[in-house]
């Protein structure tokens, strides 16, 4: 009880202080007036019977006292009493406490938005009903099965190659067989994707990403609908009519938040689905940062066409992340064991065996929270290092506000000494003066989070991409991260607060209360006091380097990325997607609609010149084969690859080398290769293996190709490149090569490809023949000005495509940089509000000094010395600081700049350029902060300073 | 005067009780009740009953209500809650064992040992 109560009491005595205290007063009263009436009954006067009752009562307020005492307010009366004296005290130095406010409320502010950031990538726990119950596959072996497709969507980390691969795809029937026969489940569901697909029936044909799901997907996770339903077990059947459900914030934009949205029909990929509904407004996505914009169910996947979702009764193409909800009860390792089993026994001794019994294959269950990474990893080392940056600065304010607070404890001597010698207790005076400072940070944290919400708009504003692709976590401020805010607080008042408030209780009487409070006290403890300050002052200067030095390092390599020469134009290239195979253009009419695309952009005033390739450079997008040159010993010999279009090196200004460009006669060719092999495959695929008949032998007529120098470089070194045959990559143990596929007809100059940090790796160009394509527009001026006259004539040759991804390539390349530009401009901020601090900690710091020796300073001046002198010799002491502090710094850097080393380019986490830069920076803003209050220093009159006092 | 006895620190709480478990009181009815039972034996320092019928409250042993006294002032009556009946019980039974213990041990006689 007595804990509950006293917290009861306490809080009763906080908002109902007047009442009980009135409450006690009318009792105590009413017992006097009783007994005083007893007395007058037995033959007293009035006025007697009360004074006699006062009288035996005994003391009236030495017994309140214990009154309130027993009521367990006392306590809480000191506090309130604390509270309003601290107030008080902070209003009587204005100067003083907007400068600590400030001061703290940029440390908090900073600290919150940072732990709100990483909260939302990082903590946020999955937006599921009991997400704790949820786990997630992942399959691991000695060696990587034997399927023949395998394709993840970022949901987790993936290692299939090299040794001990693992990874969180599955095979369709791998899932029905997991869902049907595990026990340890009350639920099992699987999703993959989101894929891209052609969307039209509402408005303007357009690309949207659809996530595609298991029928017991929503019912899994626990999640309902906002409007409509969810999709069920009973959709998800080839035999079901195709429905859809919508994410909420793509039923907004598309629809208007539209009810009538229920029941209209969008055709996919030139599918019709019926829209059945709406998920729940909170549940935006499953993985970190992934998001779609609508689900459909697996059972549709095969119409639509998407490749890696073709054949659901393949086991060996491997697609589908696989969740199960534990059943209550039954333990992760439990479950693990039985669905281990199921895996291996499939795996070894299913229909078609993918593992040998060497290779060990198993199944891990981790929690869903951990497993389901999705794209945080690609914020994580960030988020860490500014999480630190900020603590460093909160540091950095604490110092500098006990810095603040020595010096007023000084100027509060005399203040103390009184209050020690009337009698309070030493415990008592503390506890005052850290009310105080936690009041001060209180106040700060209340401004810091005004400070951090507008920070976390700017953050956001900075982490998305310019076109507006936006920063994929939601930050919201949530109970933790106001928690963590007054945690922080609480926390720094405290450690600000406690040394300053140690020391000011510590002190002898007699001189303090002897001298007058203007006066240093006593010339010892002043040193000592000044010792701690400077030591407070080497600590902030100190901490300050650490953060700018990071800072510096950030900046310079961003600027090291942005000087990378990326081997082609990138300037004046307005870039978009298109996809006529989604909408089921055949490879014929896909050529036809791009010849045409490329005369009508070509013939817009200001276009220069036009082509398209697979995939637009620098986009993150990458196609990577493995080939084998004739004549080479390497069978598997890695190489990227990119199919081109008519006039792409022309249009990208990429050199040619050696031999010649594409002609039109090279694209037809590739194009008879092309269906011939479709045609082969076709029929490989009817005829039933057993058969045993060879491959169509027919003779497909080779490909021509131009590769980049680093694939000569690499694989083609000591003979003449052109004309060398190529095939696909053997492995080592093939019984026969692969026939020639390829002839190099052309070389040309190394272009960055998927990457601007990596060199450049060996690629091969290839005639496009079919498939999606990104454009290439070369324009004379500002691309951005050509959008609508491309978007007008892209419609005139066909109005039904959707052109999608609409950029500029230095958008492309900035989109690449956006982690390094958002590292680089908030290390810089924060490093120049570190520099800020400590500089108002050294500034405060000899202002101080300078005032307490005003007489001092005099009398030299009186003695002889010069202005120039004084100046030095104050300048002098907060310069020695500074270097102490720089020289701490520095050493700490070294050894702390090793962890940001994986967010560097072309810079070493030592760098002496930043290092001396940094050092400079400082000693010169230093030096700036020493000379104000040095000036005041010399301008001291002696005659004044000594007739004072 | 020569028949009064300071109370034992400690016991103070014990008489609140009893006092109050024969009906509900105001603090002077306390004194007064207390002062009639042990016939005036017992001297309590007015002032000193309220922080103990604080305490009380706040342990939960006794409960309290504004009411009005027979002489027409507004007073606050005690009452026992059942912790304090429980509490009170076990007191009494504690003291009569100590008081026990004690009576024999000073009335012990030398042939008795």
């Amino acid at each position: 009880m007595s804990m509950f109560s006293s917290i009861r009491t306490f809080l009763d005595f906080l908002f109902r202080r007047k009442r009980v205290e009135r409450e006690m007063e009318d009792e105590l009263r009413s017992h006097l007036q009783i007994r005083a009436d007893d007395l007058e009954r037995r033959g007293l006067s009035r006025a007697e019977a009360e004074r006699q009752a006062r009288i035996e009562f005994g003391g009236y307020q030495r017994y309140k006292e214990e009154c309130r005492e027993a009521l367990g307010t006392r306590l809480a009366a000191e506090l309130v009493a604390d509270l309003r004296y601290g107030l008080r005290q902070l209003r009587r130095n204005p100067g003083f406490t907007a400068v600590a406010v400030l001061t703290l409320a940029l440390g908090i502010g900073a600290n919150t938005a940072i732990f709100g950031l990483l909260d939302a990538v990082m903590l946020r726990s999955l937006p599921v009903r009991n997400p704790s119950q949820l786990v997630v596959f992942r399959w691991k072996a000695r060696r990587g099965p034997g399927y023949h497709g395998y394709s993840g969507f970022g949901d987790c980390t993936v290692s299939n190659a090299g040794p001990n691969p693992s990874g969180c795809s599955f095979s369709y029937p791998f899932f029905t067989e997991i869902r049907s026969k595990a026990r340890a489940f009350s639920g099992v569901t699987a999703f993959a994707g989101p894929a891209q697909l052609d969307v039209s029936g509402n408005g303007a044909p357009s690309i949207a990403r659809g996530e595609i799901v298991s029928g017991d997907y929503f019912s899994t996770l626990g999640i309902g609908a906002a409007v409509g339903r969810t999709i069920g077990p009973g959709d998800d059947s080839p035999r079901a009519s195709p429905v859809i459900v919508l994410d909420y914030a793509y039923w907004q934009s598309a629809f208007g938040g539209e009810r009538s949205a229920l029941g209209r029909t969008l055709i996919l990929n030139n599918v019709p689905f019926t829209i059945v509904g709406v998920a729940d407004r909170r549940f935006t996505n499953l993985s970190p940062g992934k998001a779609q914009d609508f689900w459909l169910p697996i059972a549709m996947a095969p119409r639509l066409g998407i490749s890696w979702a073709a054949d659901l009764r393949s086991a060996d193409n491997w697609w589908l992340v696989v969740l199960g909800r534990l059943k209550p009860g039954v333990s992760r390792g439990q479950a693990q064991a039985a669905t281990g089993l199921l895996f291996r026994d499939e795996m070894l001794h299913g229909a078609k065996p993918l593992s040998k019994p060497q290779d060990d294959p198993q199944i891990a269950l981790l929690p869903a929270q951990r497993g389901l990474t999705g794209v945080r990893f690609f914020y994580s080392t960030s988020l860490f290092v500014l999480m630190a940056a900020v603590g460093i600065i909160l540091l950095i304010a604490c110092a500098n506000v006990a810095g603040l607070l020595l010096s007023r404890a000084k100027a509060r001597y005399k203040e103390m000494a009184v209050r020690l010698a009337v009698g309070a207790g030493r415990a008592r005076i503390l506890r005052q003066l850290l009310t105080e400072s936690v009041m001060l940070s209180c106040i700060a944290g209340a401004l810091g989070v005004a400070f951090a919400y507008w920070g976390l708009y700017a953050i956001e504003a900075l982490m998305s991409t310019p076109e507006g692709d936006a920063f994929p976590f939601v930050v919201s401020p949530d109970g933790r991260i106001l928690g963590f805010t007054v945690a922080i607080s609480l926390l720094t008042g405290i450690l600000f607060g406690l040394a300053p408030a140690f020391r000011g209780t510590r002190l002898d009487l007699t001189p303090a209360l002897k001298e007058s409070a203007s006066t240093a006290p006593d010339r010892s403890r002043a040193r000592r006091g000044f010792r701690l300050g400077s030591a407070l002052v080497v600590i902030q200067v100190g901490l300050s380097v650490v953060v700018l030095v990071g800072a510096g390092l950030l900046v310079r390599t961003l600027e090291n990325l942005r000087a990378i020469n990326p081997g082609f134009d990138t300037r004046n290239v307005l870039l978009f997607g298109i996809n006529p195979a989604l909408a089921g253009y055949t490879d014929a009419q896909i050529q036809n609609l791009y010849r045409n695309l490329q005369e009508g952009l070509a013939a817009l005033p200001g276009v220069v010149s036009v082509s398209y390739s697979s995939d637009a450079l620098l986009s993150g997008s990458l196609w990577s084969t493995t080939v084998h040159v004739h004549g080479q010993s390497e069978k598997q010999a890695p190489t990227d690859a990119l199919a081109i279009g008519p006039g792409f090196f022309r249009t990208l200004g990429i050199p040619l080398v050696d031999g010649r460009r594409f002609t039109p006669e090279d694209f037809r060719q590739a194009a008879k290769a092309d269906a011939l092999e479709k045609a082969a495959e076709k029929e490989a695929n009817a005829a039933p293996p057993a058969s045993g008949r060879a491959p169509a032998a027919r003779p497909a007529p080779l490909i021509p190709i131009l590769v980049n120098r680093a694939f000569v470089r690499k694989y083609v070194a000591n003979h003449n490149p052109l004309g060398k045959l190529l095939s696909l990559g053997m492995s080592e143990t093939a019984s026969k090569p692969s026939p020639y596929k390829w002839q190099i007809v052309g070389i040309v100059g190394d272009a960055k490809y998927s990457e601007l940090k990596e060199a450049v790796q060996p690629t091969m160009y290839v005639p496009a023949t079919s498939g999606g394509a990104h454009f290439e527009v070369r324009t004379a001026g500002n691309p951005t000005a050509l959008i609508p006259a491309v978007r007008n004539a892209a419609n005139r040759v066909n109005s039904r495509l959707p052109l999608f991804d609409i950029h500029t390539q230095s958008q492309k390349i900035d989109d690449l940089l956006v982690n390094q530009r958002f590292m680089a401009r908030l290390g810089s901020f924060f490093g120049a509000l570190a520099v800020l601090l400590a500089c108002v900690g050294l500034y405060g710091l000899l202002s101080y000094e300078v005032t307490r020796r005003t007489r001092e300073i005099g009398i030299r001046m009186a003695l002889g010395a010069q202005r120039g002198d004084v100046l030095r010799n104050v300048a002098g002491q907060g310069l020695i600081l500074a270097l102490m502090g720089i020289g701490c710094g520095v050493a700490a850097a070294l050894a702390l700049t090793r962890l940001v080393g994986n967010l560097l380019y072309g810079v070493k986490p030592t760098d002496p350029l930043t290092f001396a830069a940094v050092s400079l920076i400082l000693l010169g803003v230093a030096l700036l902060a020493c000379y104000i209050p040095a000036r005041r220093a010399a301008k001291v009159d002696p005659m004044i300073a000594l007739r004072y006092e | 005067m020569n028949n009064q006895a300071q109370i034992l620190p400690g016991t103070l709480d014990l008489l609140i009780l009893k006092a109050v478990s024969l009906g509900p009181l105001h603090g002077y009815g306390v004194l007064l009740r207390i002062g009639q039972i042990s016939r005036g034996a017992l001297v309590i320092e007015q002032g000193a009953l309220y922080p103990a019928l604080f305490r009380l409250v706040r342990q939960g042993l006794l409960k309290s209500e504004w009411g009005i006294s027979e002489n027409n002032h507004r007073a606050k009556y005690y009452e026992l809650t059942t912790g304090g009946r429980k509490r009170l019980r076990e007191e009494t039974e504690g003291w009569n064992r100590l008081v026990a213990a004690i009576g024999s041990v000073l009335g012990a006689q030398p042939e008795e040992l």
